[in-house]
This record gives C-alpha cells, sequence and structure tokens, in this order.
C-alpha cells in the first residue's frame, strides 16, 4: 500500500468519524469537533488528489573524472545536470514550449561559441538576450539569468563544460570539449575559457 | 467533588498567576542554552550537524510540529492585543461598555496565552539547538545582539501585559483610562517589534545578504534588513488581526451553540459578529500584502519565485485558493445570514444581490482554483492541442486570478456596506446622490480591474506586475476609502426601520464562524510549508545546504496531513485555554454546572463577563 494510499484512508476515517459524530452525538463541543473533522480530513484528501511532486535535493554528484574517456560521457553527465542539479530547464526548453519563461535552446549549441555560452552561464549579464517575439522592438527577457558558478546553483567548471557538451550534442554538433580540459582535484587548474574574441556583440534570436 | 474542583481552580490560577515564571524561565533556559551551540562537538572534536530522534518521527517533523504551533499561538497572542485595544477605543469612544467588557475577556486569555506560547517557544529553541546544532550555531553567530534585543522586548511586553490586565479595573476612572489606553497602545507596540525581530531570522534563511565585516551590531543589523523581511512583516502583522477577528468569532460561535439563555444567545451572537467583522476587515488588503511578498521574492531571486508559482509548489496554490475561496464564502454567507435573520423583513429586499453576489464568488472561485497546467496522458495532451488545456490556458494564469482576486474583494467588502445599511432608511437630501456616486464608483472599479486583468494577457509580465496590479490594488481602495466614509455619514442621519434583532441566528451561522477560524489556520499552515519549502535544499538559501536525510520537501498530500494535525493541535489548544479562562469566572460566582440551570440569568457571559444582558450605552 503506497503511503498517499495510506494517508487517503486516514483522511477518510476521519472524515467518517466526523459524521458519525455529528451524526450520533448531541454535546455541542463535540460536534464541532467532529465538524472540524471533517473539514481538515476533506483539506487532506483534496490535497492528496492533486499531483504528488516533492521536491528532491540534487545529488551532490561526484564528478568522477576517472569514468569520463569521451566527449559523450561528457555530454552525458551534461544532460543529468541540465535537469537536475543546473536547473536550466526550469526556465528553459528544447524546441518551443509556451511554458518557457527563456530563449529556446534547440540548436543553440549550433548557433553559438563554446566560449560565448560560457561566458553567458557566467557573466550573463555581458550580453544581453532579447526577445523577438513580441511586436515592435525587441525587449529583454523578463526573467533574468542567473550566475550558474554561484550559489544557490553553484555549477563547478568541469560542470558547466559538461553542459556545454550536451548542448553541443543535442544541437548535432560536433562536440568541441574535451574530458583533457576537465580539472582533475588537486591539480592546478587548467586554463580559464576564455570568450571568444570574434563572438557576436549582440544575440539576435532566430525567431 | 466540588472541594476538588476547587483545588484544581485553584491549582489553575495559581499557574496562571505565575505566567511571569514561565515566560522567565522559557528566556533563561533559552539564554543558558545558547552556550551548547560551541560545545555541539563529539568526542572526535568534530562538530555535530544534525541530532535526530528517529522514534518519535524524525527531527524535521518534531519541529515542523513544534514550530508550527508556536508560530500559530504567537500569532493568537499578537493578533489578540490588536483586536483588544481596537473594541476597547470603540468602547471608551461610543460608550458602549459591552465593547470594554469584550476587550477586558479577550485580554485575560492573553495571560494564560502567552504562558503557553512562551513555554512552545522554550521547546523550539531547546530542539533546535539539539537537533540542528550547526545551523544554530551560524544564526546565532550572526543574530546573537537581536537574540538580547528580543529578550528585553519579552521582559517589557510581560510588564505591559501584566499592568494592562491587571489594571484594568482600577484604571477605569476618566484620568487613567487615557493611561490605559497607552498601555494597551504599549502592548501592541512590543508586540510587533516581538514578531518582526524573529521574523529578520526566518527571513534571513530565505533571502540572505551579503555580509561584510564589521562590528555584532551592524553585520545582525545587515542581516536583519534583508528583502524579504518587511514584506513578511506586514503579511503577518494583518495576518494576525484576521486570525485573532476570526478565533473570537469561532469561540463566539460554539458558545452560541451551546448556550441556553436568551442573553447569552444575544451577546455571542453579537460578538460572533464583531470577530467576524474584524476578520474580514483585515482580510480584504491581506491579499495584496501576500502579493508584495511573492513580488519581493521574484526580485530577490528568480528561481525561488519560480519554485512557489511554477515549480513543485504551484499546486499549492491551487488550494491556497481553494482555502481563501471558501474564507470569503464562509465570512459573506455570515453577513448574508446576519442580513436574513436579524433584520426582519430584510430578505425578500436582499435575496437577489445575495444571490449575484454568491454566483460571481463561486465564478471567481472556479476561475482562481484552475491550474494553468494538467497532468495529462499522451493522448489527453495530443486532443488539447500541447500540455496546456485552451480553457485553462486562459483562465489558470496570473492575470486571471489576480483580476478575480480583485473581483472577490469588491464583493465581501459590498456584502458588509450592504449589511450595513440594511434595516436603515437615509433621511439626508444628498441621499440619492451619494448612492449614485456610489454605485457609479463600484461600477467603474469593477470594470476597471477586469479591463485591466484582459489587458494583463497582451503585455510583457513585468509591466501587469509593476503597473497593472498596481493600478488594480489602487481602485480597490479607492473604492474603500470612498465609500466607507460616505456611508457613514449618510448612515448618521438615516432612520432605523428595523431594529437589528440579535440571537436569531440559525446554528448554521455558529458553524460558519468555527469554519472560517479553520480556514485561516489552514491557510497560515499552508502558507508556511511554501515559505519554508520555496528554500528546497537550503538552511540558508544559497549559503548554508541542509545535508540532513530530511532535505527534501514532502509531497503536498503528505504536508496536507501534517497541515490538518497542527490545525487540530492548536484548535485543541486554543479550547483549553478558553476553557480554562472561563472556569476561573465560573468558581469566582460559585456557579458550578450544576446550579447553572436553577439561576434565572444562566451561568455569566465569559465575554460580557456579567449575567445581565450586554449595556448599549
Amino acid at each position: 500500500m503506497s503511503e498517499v494510499v495510506k494517508l487517503q484512508l486516514i483522511g477518510l476515517s476521519v472524515v467518517g468519524m466526523g459524521i458519525l459524530i455529528l451524526l450520533f452525538i448531541r454535546a455541542q463541543f463535540a460536534r464541532v469537533i467532529g465538524f472540524v473533522a471533517i473539514v481538515l480530513g476533506l483539506f487532506s484528501l483534496v490535497a492528496l488528489a492533486v499531483p504528488q511532486m516533492a521536491s528532491l535535493p540534487p545529488a551532490e554528484e561526484k564528478f568522477d573524472i576517472a569514468t569520463v574517456k569521451t566527449p559523450t560521457d561528457m555530454a552525458a553527465i551534461g544532460q543529468k545536470i541540465f535537469f537536475s542539479k543546473g536547473q536550466c530547464a526550469l526556465c528553459h526548453s528544447i524546441g518551443p514550449s509556451e511554458a518557457a519563461r527563456c530563449p529556446d535552446l534547440k540548436g543553440i549549441g549550433a548557433k553559438l561559441s563554446r566560449e560565448f555560452i560560457f561566458e553567458s552561464l557566467t557573466q550573463p549579464q555581458a550580453y544581453i538576450y532579447l526577445d523577438y517575439r513580441h511586436e515592435g522592438l525587441p525587449k529583454e527577457y523578463p526573467a533574468r539569468m542567473p550566475y550558474i558558478n554561484k550559489n544557490p546553483i553553484g555549477l563547478t567548471r568541469n560542470e558547466i563544460l559538461s553542459v556545454i557538451a550536451f548542448l553541443q550534442q543535442m544541437s548535432g554538433e560536433p562536440i568541441s570539449v574535451s574530458p583533457s580540459e576537465l580539472e582533475v582535484p588537486g591539480q592546478a587548474p587548467a586554463a580559464p575559457v576564455k570568450a571568444a574574441e570574434s563572438a557576436p556583440v549582440t544575440v539576435a534570436q532566430a525567431h | 467533588m466540588l472541594h476538588r474542583s476547587r483545588s484544581l481552580l485553584t491549582l489553575i490560577s495559581k499557574m496562571t498567576g505565575r505566567t511571569w515564571w514561565i515566560a522567565a524561565f522559557a528566556m533563561l533556559a533559552g539564554l543558558a542554552g545558547m552556550p551548547v551551540f560551541s560545545w555541539a562537538q563529539d568526542v572526535t572534536g568534530v562538530a555535530t550537524a544534525y541530532r535526530d530522534i528517529p522514534q518519535l518521527g524524525g527531527s524535521r517533523n518534531i519541529i515542523w510540529v513544534i514550530a508550527q504551533l508556536h508560530l500559530l499561538l504567537a500569532g493568537f497572542v499578537l493578533g489578540v492585543p490588536i483586536f483588544a485595544w481596537v473594541c476597547e477605543i470603540v468602547g471608551w469612544k461610543s460608550g458602549e461598555k459591552r465593547y470594554d467588557k469584550l476587550a477586558k475577556e479577550f485580554t485575560k486569555l492573553l495571560t494564560s496565552a502567552y504562558a503557553t506560547t512562551a513555554l512552545f517557544g522554550g521547546i523550539l529553541l531547546f530542539l533546535l539547538i539539539g537537533l540542528y546544532p550547526k545551523l544554530m550555531g551560524y544564526l546565532t553567530d550572526i543574530f546573537f545582539p537581536s537574540f538580547v534585543v528580543y529578550c528585553l522586548l519579552f521582559l517589557l511586553e510581560t510588564v505591559t501585559l501584566y499592568l494592562y490586565w491587571y489594571g484594568w479595573d482600577a484604571m477605569q476612572t476618566r484620568t487613567m483610562k487615557g493611561f490605559h489606553l497607552f498601555l494597551g497602545f504599549l502592548l501592541n507596540v512590543f508586540a510587533f517589534f516581538i514578531m518582526i525581530v524573529p521574523n529578520s531570522w526566518a527571513t534571513f534563511q530565505a533571502s540572505p545578504v551579503v555580509l561584510s565585516e564589521g562590528s555584532d551590531i551592524a553585520r545582525a543589523w545587515a542581516a536583519t534588513w534583508n528583502p524579504t523581511w518587511w514584506p513578511v512583516n506586514v503579511h503577518r502583522l494583518i495576518a494576525n488581526v484576521v486570525l485573532g477577528g476570526f478565533i473570537c468569532g469561532a469561540y463566539a460561535g460554539v458558545r452560541y451553540l451551546s448556550v441556553s439563555t436568551s442573553e447569552e444567545r444575544d451577546h455571542y451572537d453579537w460578538m460572533g459578529y464583531v470577530g467576524n467583522f474584524i476578520g474580514v476587515f483585515g482580510m480584504l488588503p491581506l491579499p495584496f500584502a501576500g502579493y508584495w511578498l511573492m513580488r519581493e521574492v521574484y526580485q530577490y531571486n528568480q528561481q525561488m519565485g519560480i519554485t512557489l508559482m511554477g515549480g513543485f509548489l504551484s499546486w499549492l496554490f491551487i488550494l491556497q485558493a481553494m482555502l481563501i475561496g471558501v474564507l470569503f464564502l464562509g465570512a459573506n454567507y455570515y453577513f448574508w445570514l446576519g442580513i436574513t435573520y436579524r433584520i426582519p423583513g430584510a430578505e425578500a429586499k436582499y435575496r437577489a444581490p445575495i444571490m449575484t453576489m454568491l454566483v460571481i464568488l463561486l465564478l471567481c472561485l472556479g476561475v482562481w482554483m484552475t491550474p494553468h497546467s494538467l497532468v495529462a496522458s499522451l493522448e489527453e495532451a495530443r486532443k488539447m492541442g500541447g500540455t496546456h488545456h485552451p480553457l485553462l490556458g486562459v483562465f489558470g494564469v496570473m492575470s486571471a486570478k489576480m483580476t478575480v482576486a480583485n473581483l472577490m474583494i469588491l464583493v465581501t467588502f459590498m456584502s458588509f456596506i450592504m449589511y450595513w445599511r440594511a434595516g436603515k432608511q437615509e433621511t439626508a437630501t444628498w441621499a440619492k446622490v451619494a448612492r449614485a456616486i456610489m454605485g457609479a464608483v463600484l461600477v467603474i472599479a469593477a470594470l476597471a480591474v477586469i479591463v485591466l486583468g484582459v489587458w494583463g494577457y497582451f503585455v510583457p509580465a513585468i509591466i501587469r506586475i509593476n503597473y497593472f496590479s498596481v493600478a488594480a490594488v489602487s481602485f480597490e481602495m479607492f473604492v474603500m476609502l470612498t465609500i466607507t466614509p460616505l456611508t457613514a455619514v449618510l448612515l448618521k442621519s438615516a432612520r432605523t426601520t428595523t431594529e437589528m434583532v440579535w440571537g436569531r441566528m440559525p446554528p448554521r451561522a455558529g458553524y460558519a464562524l468555527v469554519l472560517n477560524a479553520v480556514m485561516v489556520i489552514l491557510l497560515m499552515t499552508l502558507m508556511g510549508y511554501a515559505r519554508s519549502s520555496s528554500r528546497v535544499h537550503w538552511h540558508i538559501y544559497g549559503v548554508m545546504r541542509d545535508s540532513s536525510q530530511y532535505a527534501f520537501s514532502p509531497a503536498l498530500g503528505y504536508a496536507a496531513a501534517f497541515m490538518a494535525l497542527n490545525t487540530f493541535l492548536f484548535c485543541l489548544l486554543v479550547a483549553f485555554i478558553f476553557w480554562v479562562a472561563t472556569m476561573g469566572d465560573k468558581a469566582k460566582t460559585g456557579h458550578g454546572e450544576v446550579s447553572k440551570g436553577k439561576l434565572p440569568q444562566g451561568m455569566p457571559a465569559m465575554a460580557g463577563g456579567s449575567p445581565h444582558h450586554p449595556e448599549r450605552g
């Protein structure tokens, strides 16, 4: 028996008890308790009838460099991060979506260089994405991109590179990020990813 | 038996007389417990982050129940002085003694309620120190100066409460009444600060700010002044008034159902009216305060806002809509019952407007409860043409929900105005013009709210949030600030055609009052869960991660079971407090349950404090 079913049975019992009190007990205070029990039982039953979504903490994934052999391995890890710890899918869609609050990322790995994507994630205010879907002059997206390398999301450099690998892979591009760029704990950090000098100054959205 | 009963009463009387000691003990215990933060190390010298009591349901659940009960009691203890002070002022200004008696009796409840709140606060503090030493150590390091301020405020509040309560009768003279009212004012000032100081600790957890180096006081002050502090302060202050009003109403409702004499029925009917009125009075601006809080949350951190409104907590807001909707319906229903039963002959006149209001409220509730997206199978989604149902896509968005919330507030306000005007005939020469102005203001405001709501679909969210919502709220406020004084002036010279008759309400009116109180308590527990869960797996958002086994936020069904349990426990606690308070009255007059029926005027009314008919001037 699942937890939801157990709670539903408890809720039904509480409601039933309340009804019995109202039917058979004359003492007013007890009747009020019965009434309150019915209200609280019904509230619990309604709450159990809506989708039951718990919020699980993102696993503090150990980025085991030893298991990463190929760029495809990195993309697989990047995909997991995209939909979990990175919280990217909370705002971005991959493909058109009415629910998305921020730019559609389908094909983004082909449109933008890896350096530009890195910069967009770590310095999101360096270049402002404009929304061309509205009539008239394009406007800034109302939702502001957070700093992905800072808390509360706080992706590490390795994790960001993996997300870039995923974005490139799902755009049908060859993955330009190599496992050799990953920082090994205890070793000196790799050279920072530079923003490409040739990157576009303003990114026009392809709509 | 009688002797045993008296002994019990003496004991309870002694216990309530020692409220001071219980409160002081709780505070001293808290201060004494503070060094424990630094002792929170095991024998190996490694700091302990968590302790658990799995046999009692786990540390998180224990804290959940105790913290919720403490917060609800605190809301009650801080809401009742506002309620009592307002009643005392009304009694003083109008000369109606029954208001003064009502205020006095509710202040009397404070003494025992205050001790219970302090007791739960002490328990909560011990449990937090024991179960979450690392978090409490961190918070103490930042907030210690405000802990000291909190203790001082507690002392001042206690002294003021005792002067206010024990000096009630002694300060009834003309010269001293003003001082007593000032004490009531001071009581509320200290209570307000007692509320906002702990608010800073809780809001810092949700919206921490970067703390630079500086003195302890400077760091504590910087952490206190975090982005959600004032929105939460204002929201809680109003919510406490609502809680105090509706609990008074519920108490009156329960007593109304059980009393036997007509005097008592009159009295508790009147008390239920006052409680419901104050509850509704606070409820009208509450959604605006909630909206401001949510706006600040979005501005502080968009992820947190999205987690609340569009993430895993989005269905919680459908439950919130249901509870608020039932509360609006309950409050209006009580007004309508009042028009029907207390004002003979008014039923036929007001039947059509009441039915219209009911239909509007139900339609609005339907829209408010419409979810934005549904859990649908692939087949169902294909039939709908996407994840959004064409109809739900229109009604499930914020623009529609804001519009209907505003309309429900307008309807509730007009219910009250209708009740106020029932049974009276305006005699002023300008009455017709005034009625036309009021009608025009109402229609224009309603139309403006609807137009802004529809227009809101076609503008960017930021325009809707910053301008349209503010404009809609301004229209509402304009209606209230125009129609209320106009009605008051109009009714000053009005002729009473039908006297209001108290004590004729049907039993379902008593249940409606109880329902309203339960809805408010449930709402507080629901939104407490929302506020806590919006931090997801962080003790302090983005700063200190919750790495315990309870870092997850449970699903709504599981959480609702706890909310229902906490609501039930709180109702029992409040009932116990009321019972203890009234028992003392019975003992004083020597009327036990046995002799009650023999007395011509029944047992003394708790809130009136007198067996006589409530005095009216």
